[in-house]
């Protein structure tokens, strides 16, 4: 017994140490939180007016000439009211980065070991690995709609890399976007995130995401979220509860079901 | 009772709703929000009309559901025909609950107008905007 006791302080240390964090000096990032402006993920660099859902509204990413296409197309279909959203499809997780870019509130969840970042919208869970651990071998890992992040603390700083997200050109291959304009990365997506608390009331996330088949160069994108007011209640997300906006796989077009199970709007 | 404890609780039930009053049509201020930006959450609103029109009938139910709420409502047509029932879409409960909004916000049985974003291809349904129940209170957008 004693000697199990010992092994579980042992394991404990070890964990704090990796982390470059104790329990007593992680940052407070209790509360919460709700990402500041509307979903488009890059705001810096859009041209047009609105939200995403804006005609004539685009971002800049850094895309070769292949992915620049695919996005124009993506564009063209958003315009014309086709370009489904694969969250519409109740259970599908919003997929890194895209999680980072959500309605609804957001908690930080920090511990020695990990990080969890919880958000209503969803519900999804990314979680981030503070322990030490390095990111799976190239065989030991799947793309996955979240990808693996694994993290270490700079002060109050979590610095964190993503990889093994999915390769997705959204509508025709792959189930994931960014946002609602249909930007989309591939499987060679690595992306390293910077996630501070600047002041009482913002947290921020600086990410740098790189992509060897479909940018040329880093693009830098930053999202902050604001504090709630204290109190605030985080509720269920259970989106198969009523969902009455299935999509019609011909057009592509969201429906509404009528009392009936009517389809309108086709 | 005398009359004037009647008289009391007369005054005391107009101050309750006068406030009630003002509490939902500060909620529905929120509720203009809530009716563009919810809507965003789980897919988009593209397929309602940019022009507000309005309905006049009965609620039939509130559903106060994930991942968007609807208010079906029985529409008055003409004079002896039976109505036709509407579904209108709001926000999630989550994000309509944080801006004060409840379960019976919409009873079953109470008359409404309400004004809301048709849809744009004609079908009984839309985005709601705002709406004025029988009683004068207001929840959402309505000015």
């Amino acid at each position: 017994m004693r000697v199990l006791k010992i092994a579980g302080v042992v394991m404990l240390l070890t964990a704090a140490h990796a982390s470059g964090q104790s329990r007593d000096t992680l940052p407070d990032w209790s509360g919460v939180w709700q990402m500041v402006g509307g979903t488009v993920f890059d705001r810096a660099t859009a041209s047009g007016q609105g939200g995403a859902l804006s005609q004539g509204l685009r971002e800049r990413p850094p895309y070769n000439a292949q992915w620049e296409a695919i996005y124009q197309r993506n564009l063209k279909l958003r315009d014309q009211s086709q370009l489904p959203d694969p969250i519409n499809t109740c259970g599908t997780p919003a997929g890194f980065p895209r999680v980072m870019n959500l309605p609804d509130m957001y908690e930080f969840v920090v511990r020695p070991e990990q990080t969890w970042i919880l958000t209503e919208n969803g519900p999804n869970v990314l979680r981030i690995y503070t322990d030490g651990r390095p990111h799976p071998a190239p065989d030991d890992r799947w793309p996955t709609y979240t990808g693996d992040s694994v993290g270490k603390w700079e002060g109050d700083t979590l610095v964190f890399s993503t990889l093994s997200t999915k390769n997705s050109q959204w509508p025709t291959e792959g189930d994931t976007v960014l946002d609602r304009t249909g930007l989309v990365l591939s499987d060679a997506a690595h992306i390293v995130t910077r996630l501070r608390r600047v002041d009482e009331q913002t947290m921020e996330a600086r990410m740098v995401i790189e992509d060897a088949k479909a940018l040329t160069a880093p693009w830098n994108v930053t999202k902050t979220y604001r504090r709630q007011p204290a109190g605030t209640r985080v509720y269920d997300y259970g989106c198969a509860e009523n969902n009455r906006n299935p999509v019609d796989t011909s057009t592509g077009k969201t429906l509404i079901l009528g009392p009936e199970g009517e389809k309108f709007g086709q | 009772m005398s009359s004037e404890v009647i008289a009391m609780r007369t005054n005391e039930l107009s101050r309750v709703r006068a406030i009630r009053h003002w509490v939902v049509g500060l909620v529905v201020m929120c509720g203009l929000l809530a009716g563009t930006q919810a809507l965003v959450a789980h897919h988009a609103g593209t397929m309602f009309s940019d022009e507000v029109k309005e309905i006049s009938g009965t609620v039939k139910e509130f559903q106060f559901t994930n991942p968007h709420s609807w208010i079906q409502v029985m529409v008055e047509t003409k004079p002896g025909a039976p109505p036709q029932e509407w579904s209108v879409e709001w926000g999630s409960p989550n994000q309509l609950g944080r801006r004060g909004i409840r379960p019976s916000t919409f009873k079953s049985g109470a008359k409404v107008t309400m004004r809301i974003r048709p849809m744009r291809d004609g079908s009984p349904a839309g985005g709601f905007v705002g709406a004025k129940l029988g009683d004068g209170a207001v929840v959402g957008s309505w000015e």
